[in-house]
């Protein structure tokens, strides 16, 4: 069992060099971050529970009382029903907020040190950042699947041409990259969970009023309308509006994706350059 | 994805056989406001292979900020430091994969188990599942961890979580290990575990260890060679028997007030003085400076036993108006050591 010096000596080279490569350690700790996380995460009734909360609690409230409201309004929301006019809002909104919470993630890592030993890790320091990024992005896309079901259930009915399904959660994944971005963001920089917090509560309530996420652009007063087309929801409505449930579009996927996507690059280079940062003086 | 590939012949520089961690002149400055703080002033040590080192020194003298950089969390200012053979910033990624650290607070993710803990640290370093099945059972075996390692780590007393952290450092068989500070805060009981663990880890495996400390015991207890560390400088190294040895025979600690630089003066011209010091106790500069008022002692080293000088520097200190209120004698200890080089005391 005893190992003697010498032997131990002659097998630091080889251990030095070994490894899986370049590629190959930045696979391996984002899997294993992602992995960690994720865990977690499903051992997290509070994490789960508090993305959820909301847009549940919209849908039922909002949906069932206004749904009814509008009925009589033949045109207020064209050509589909307004449980399925606002379920992409909604499902917007709890990607948001999965992102943020995922964010959460970096930002408990980082202060209570715990990211000490991922930095020290044979791994990349962007396997750190994408680690945390990859797993904020699943848990949001999961709940975006809950709130779609939960849409069905209500009545929304679906879009079943698999091609928009697969752009509308295209879509889903490219807006919650960016708040991903965002978050990795603030994470890197705040100093403890009240800051954080603060940038849930600015970002939240806007980003669902000022878009089109509950009525039409066109029925906007036009001060209102114009910020709403400086609100990237406004162009992740549209088209995930258009892609899931087949409704009118009001400004079109050619415009809705290059924002979204200038959005998303954007975001993730903010939060790719706050974290570097931030890891270059750790402690 | 997480397998490790096979060992290939080493592109790497040689290893120097002899020394594991090799440092000089280290600097690094940290920029507080205005501010500039040098933490790490011009460090140099040595450790050999198999050895064990400990960094003895008061709060904020540099320790954890030298452990850092050692251990490639953060680059150092000007200086040059190599940890087996690679240097710690051009040849990061070597050091990472040789070496294992603790860090002085306790860093565990409170939700998952213990096991959880290690299987994500095995897979952070690639190791093999199987590979990291056998470790987790036999460090948890070492640290007498099996019985809670598949509770989630919240439920753990500090003293586990100290061990778990421990085993932790050890996951990936590392050839040098750094521990900041391993038994702050612990119970002697699970202290004494600690080191047991670290003087068997040593014994059976010729693991190179570099701990920092604030305990003198410790250091006295379980290191080959002790750098004591004060304002970013080691000001005194060697093992605990050498540098015990070099404060003469018997120390004289004489506690009261008056002109302690007229006594010093005096004392350190007498031919049976080997040195003379000042010290005040119950301060720490820079952190509590308004901490409780400040007694001034006087530390002599003598360069035979006590017997026959007590009279003399009675009669000295009577002559410089120095009125003494307290007044002992003992062996020389590490802590003396300590005082001396650094005029302070450490809180143990
Ligand atoms: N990130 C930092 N930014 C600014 N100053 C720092 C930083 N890290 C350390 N320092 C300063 O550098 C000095 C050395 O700190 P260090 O943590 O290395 O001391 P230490 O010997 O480990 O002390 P302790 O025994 O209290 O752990 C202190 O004055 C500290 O305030
Ligand atoms: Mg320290």
């Amino acid at each position: 069992m005893a190992v003697t010096v010498e032997k131990r000596l002659e097998t630091v080279n080889n251990r030095a060099a070994a490894g899986p490569g370049k590629w190959g350690e930045l696979a391996g700790g984002v899997y294993t971050l992602w992995r960690k996380h994720m865990k977690k995460f499903s051992r997290s009734v509070m994490e789960i529970g508090g993305t959820l909360f909301s847009p549940i609690l919209w849908m039922l409230l909002f949906g069932l009382s206004m749904g009814g409201m509008v009925r009589g309004i033949a045109d207020f929301t064209p050509s589909v029903n307004y449980i399925a006019y606002i379920t992409p809002g909604l499902m917007l909104l709890t990607c948001l907020t999965a992102a943020i919470l995922g964010g959460t993630t970096l930002l408990m890592e980082r202060t209570s040190g715990i990211i000490k030993e991922y930095l020290i890790a044979p791994i990349p320091r962007l396997a750190v950042l994408l680690g945390t990024m990859s797993s904020s992005l699943t848990k949001a896309l999961l709940q975006a699947i809950v709130i779609i079901v939960l849409g069905l259930l209500l009545g929304s009915g679906l879009n079943l041409n698999p091609l928009a399904f697969i752009g509308g959660m295209g879509i889903l994944l490219i807006y919650t990259l960016g708040f991903v971005g965002i978050a990795a963001a603030a994470a890197s920089k705040a100093r403890g969970m009240e800051s954080y917090h603060a940038l849930i509560g600015v970002l939240n309530l806007p980003v669902l009023f000022l878009s089109n996420a509950l009525y039409p652009l066109e029925k906007m007063p036009p001060v209102l309308a114009a910020l709403a087309y400086l609100n990237p929801t406004t162009y992740a409505v549209d088209a995930t509006r258009h892609l899931f449930y087949g409704a009118k579009i009001e400004i079109g996927l050619w415009l809705d994706i290059p924002v979204l996507l200038v959005f998303m690059g954007l975001c993730l280079w903010l939060g790719f350059r706050t974290f570097q940062k931030s890891v270059a003086n750790p402690a | 994805m997480t397998q490790i590939a096979q060992p290939v012949p080493p592109t790497a520089q040689p290893f120097r056989r002899n020394l594991a961690i090799e440092v000089a002149g280290l600097v690094r400055t940290f920029q507080n406001g205005q501010q500039a703080v040098r933490a790490v002033d011009g460090v140099d040590l040595q450790v050999e292979s198999g050895s064990i080192y400990a960094l003895l020194g008061p709060n904020g003298a540099g320790k954890t900020t030298t452990i850092n950089i050692l251990t490639t969390l953060i680059p150092p200012t000007s200086g040059l430091a190599r940890v087996g053979g690679f240097d710690v910033v051009k040849e990061a990624a070597q050091v990472r994969r040789i070496i294992g650290a603790t860090f002085q607070e306790t860093v565990v993710d409170k939700n998952l188990s213990g096991r959880d803990t290690l299987d994500t640290h095995g897979r952070l370093y690639h190791l093999p599942k199987s590979l990291i099945k056998s470790r987790i059972a036999e460090l948890t075996k070492l640290v007498e961890l099996e019985e809670a390692i598949d509770r989630a780590t919240k439920t753990y007393s500090g003293g586990m979580k100290r061990r778990l952290e421990l085993a932790r450092g050890l996951m990936t068989q590392p050839q040098v290990l750094f521990l900041d500070e391993p038994t702050q805060g612990l119970d002697p009981h699970n202290r004494d575990r600690i080191w047991t663990y670290i003087r068997q880890l040593k014994a059976e495996q010729g693991l190179t260890i570099l701990l920092t400390t604030h305990y003198m015991e410790e250091a006295e207890q379980l290191a080959d060679r002790v750098g004591i560390i004060d304002y970013g400088k080691i000001v005194k190294s060697g093992t605990p028997e050498e540098l015990i040895g070099a404060l003469g025979e018997d120390v004289v600690t004489i506690f009261g007030s008056g002109d302690t630089g007229r006594l010093l003066a005096s004392l350190r011209q007498q031919p049976f003085v080997d040195w003379a010091s000042e010290y005040s106790t119950g301060e720490t500069p820079g952190e509590d400076s308004l901490a409780k008022p400040v007694s001034p002692s006087i530390q002599v080293g003598l360069k035979e036993q006590a017997g026959k000088s007590l009279r003399p520097i009675v009669e000295l200190a009577e002559q410089a108006g120095f009125k003494i209120a307290d007044l002992s004698i003992k062996r020389p200890s590490l802590n003396d050591v300590f005082l001396k080089y650094t005029g302070r005391r450490l809180r143990d």
